[in-house]
């Protein structure tokens, strides 16, 4: 049972991140229903607490409660709320389940953003401990990381040496290495967990010449995902304390959508710094290479039909949707685009943090259903998307599905078609 | 003026005036008040330059292509309605002032002839359009979806369009009285002509400005506020 000291932190919450954007929100929504359609969990589920304008309603009967002249003269003409234990299980739901994709303000006419509201939906949960568990675990693993990096840095750079002998094998160079902590490096590049981001980019940068330093640090960030905007600032300001230090120009963000959106779109603002160097997505940086010549790719190379899924926050939330066609396509012997594609494109169902949170599993592989119809559709047999979220639902989405399609990241794509002067790999 | 006549039809009217503009002026300063986040929030392909964001802001705030790709019924009568909006505006500042060229133009049975046809036209289009989305909330999702005050607020339309009707569509149409009426308003004398008065049209039109007042009453403290938000709201689009 919700107490009534938490009752009063949830709502100090709500006050505390009312600012003009929800204001206007708040009271614009006509409930009109149109952003319906554009959510792929109440279309798949036909759950109303997922449809957007509902997830926005449970903030908004709050707020009204506590904050307007109507809650407090005609409550129930306007269905105003107290965080109830009710709302707040339904405010668990609606916004943990929320992959952020932003679809329904693409579709909204008022262009309401619904994330707003499942964030600070978040944030009230966190505040109150109901958060959810595991985003926070793994956050607080993330800054714990972060401020034992002496301890730990052995540790990484000894877990290094086999993917550097790979890299040195593939490029044959014996003299190769994968820098880390390089003063003056123009590029800090941050990973994802494990190596697999790691060895292709070791082989991209080293074909282009280019001057990088690897960050010790991985792009994902929990406490985004957790609704916990202290958290998210803490581990992103690891490799942002990191960048300083080597005085890089730019920060490479590898292929996971909400860390480059966190770092382009959030950081400054929650940081209120202006940062000393630019934020680059790596596919953007891909491109470049490929445009200027730096790296050469082996046009029609990959025979098989290809096709490509925007992810909701490369393309609709971080603008890229050629670059990453671009380089798709000059390799693809057969693209086929999907249908809708660009800003309208179909949310894959796997970000928000939710492949992390295994209560939302079947949640998950139902509101993927819109995106197995459109890969179907296309008949391709290679899919490329820029995004780990996406890479890892969309492998599951083809399992459950026997969709018999290969998923490749971007960097792996690349580095296929690429003329290397050393051994292929095993 | 009978006594009730002068309190909904003459002074509830300034009030009513009075709470509308400085409620929605209000409004708006409660928004630019509140610290404005500096998250960049706007979705992409970005307008390359203001007058393009301009164009964008105008064509997503007035023409709502996204509502025409989703739902076409729902365009098709939010669209009429709006449009019938503007249409219902002209038409009643035509009680005050007359639209001269037009009248020039048309000549004074032309220009009643129109007038009875467009306003005639567009009575009944609203009536239709408000029918069709309190009809729309009955049914799920939107049911689920709708709060009380959202079926409060059709219904207190759509008496006020239908009172407008009668008023509009069952007999002649007495544009001299209604003349007069508004005149006597702007003049802060409210007053019935004596044709009103002893017409028994005259609880009709009691009510029609009686539920026009408490819809401007109501808007600033409604989601009719939409009306000025929804374009800050495009505009943050494309930030
Ligand atoms: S489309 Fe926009 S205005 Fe309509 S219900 Fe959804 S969020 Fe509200
Ligand atoms: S952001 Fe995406 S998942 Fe969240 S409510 Fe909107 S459409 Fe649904």
């Amino acid at each position: 049972m919700v107490t009534r000291e938490e009752q009063d932190l949830a709502v100090k919450i709500l006050d505390e991140k009312t600012n003009r954007q929800l204001l206007y929100y708040l009271d614009i929504c006509t409930r009109c229903g149109i952003c319906k359609d554009a959510c792929h969990q109440y279309v798949a589920t036909g759950d109303v607490l997922y449809l957007p304008a509902s997830r926005a309603q449970l903030i908004r009967k709050v707020f009204r409660k506590y904050f307007t002249i109507q809650g407090k003269l005609i409550p129930s003409v306007v269905e105003a709320t107290a965080p109830n234990d009710k709302l707040l299980e339904d405010l668990y739901r609606a916004s943990y389940a929320c992959t952020s994709c932003r679809r329904c303000m693409y579709y909204c006419p008022f262009s309401i953003d619904t994330t707003w509201f499942t964030s600070i939906g978040r944030a009230m949960l966190v505040a109150i401990g109901r958060g959810a568990t595991i985003l926070g675990e793994l956050a607080d693993a993330a800054i714990m990381k972060g401020e034992n990096i002496d301890m730990f840095r052995d540790i990484l750079i000894e877990g290094l040496k086999d993917t550097e002998d790979e890299f040195k094998a593939r490029v044959g160079d014996p003299a190769a290495t994968i820098p880390i902590g390089k003063k003056g490096a123009h590029s800090l590049y941050v990973a994802l967990a494990g190596t697999h981001t790691i060895l292709p980019m070791a082989i991209i940068f080293h074909q282009a010449k280019a001057d990088w330093s690897l960050s010790l640090f991985e792009a994902a960030n929990y406490g985004y995902f957790y609704g916990d905007t202290a958290r998210a600032k803490k581990i992103a300001q690891r490799f942002v304390d990191e960048a300083k230090a080597l005085g890089v120009q730019e920060l490479i963000i590898s292929e996971c959508g909400h860390a480059y959106r966190v770092m382009e779109f959030l950081y400054e603002a929650w940081a209120k710094e202006k940062l000393p160097f630019k934020i680059r997505a790596v596919v953007d940086v891909m491109h470049d290479y490929i445009k200027e010549g730096r790296i050469k790719l082996k046009p029609g190379s990959l025979l098989e039909p290809v096709t490509y899924h925007d992810p909701c926050q490369v393309g609709r939330n971080g603008g890229f949707y050629e670059e990453p066609r671009n380089i798709v396509k000059a390799v693809a012997a057969d693209y086929r685009e999907m249908t809708p594609n660009r800003e309208k494109q179909w949310c894959c169902g796997g970000g928000g943090g939710l492949v992390a949170e295994s209560e939302f599993d079947t949640l998950r592989q139902v509101s993927g259903q819109k995106k197995v119809e459109q890969i179907r559709k296309t008949g391709a047999k290679v899919l490329v998307t820029p995004c780990e979220n996406c890479r890892l639902q969309i492998e599951m989405l083809n399992e459950k599905n026997n969709l018999g399609i290969r998923i490749s990241s971007m960097m792996d794509l690349v580095v296929e078609s690429m003329d290397l002067p050393g051994a292929k790999p095993a | 003026m009978d006594w009730f006549s002068f309190i909904v039809a003459g002074i509830m009217v300034y009030v009513a005036v009075a709470v509308f503009l400085i409620g929605s002026i209000y409004r708006v300063i409660q928004w630019r008040r509140a610290p404005k986040s500096t998250v960049k929030q706007g979705m992409f392909p970005r307008a390359e330059n203001p007058f393009k964001r301009t164009l964008k802001l105008g064509k997503d705030s007035l023409l709502f292509p996204q509502v025409l790709d989703t739902d076409r019924w729902m365009w098709f009568f939010v669209i009429g309605m709006h449009l019938a909006g503007i249409g219902l505006f002209f038409g009643h500042l035509r009680l005050l002032f007359e639209i001269t060229p037009l009248y020039n133009a048309l000549g004074a049975g032309g220009m009643e002839t129109l007038a009875s046809w467009v306003g005639g036209a567009i009575g009944i289009s609203l009536f239709i359009a408000f029918t069709y989305f309190l009809l729309r909330r009955f049914k799920s999702p939107y049911r689920e979806l709708s709060v009380p005050e959202d079926y409060l607020l059709l219904l207190l339309i759509l008496l006020l369009v239908l009172l407008g009707d009668h008023l509009r569509l069952t007999h002649p149409f007495d544009l001299a009285s209604y003349r007069d009426y508004m005149s006597s308003l702007l003049h802060f004398k409210p007053a019935f002509s004596t044709a009103i008065t002893f017409s028994a049209d005259k609880w009709v039109l009691d009510a029609h400005v009686l539920t026009a007042n408490m819809l401007l009453i109501y808007f600033p403290f409604s989601k009719l506020v939409h009306a000025m938000g929804g374009f800050a709201g495009n505009l943050l689009r494309s930030e």
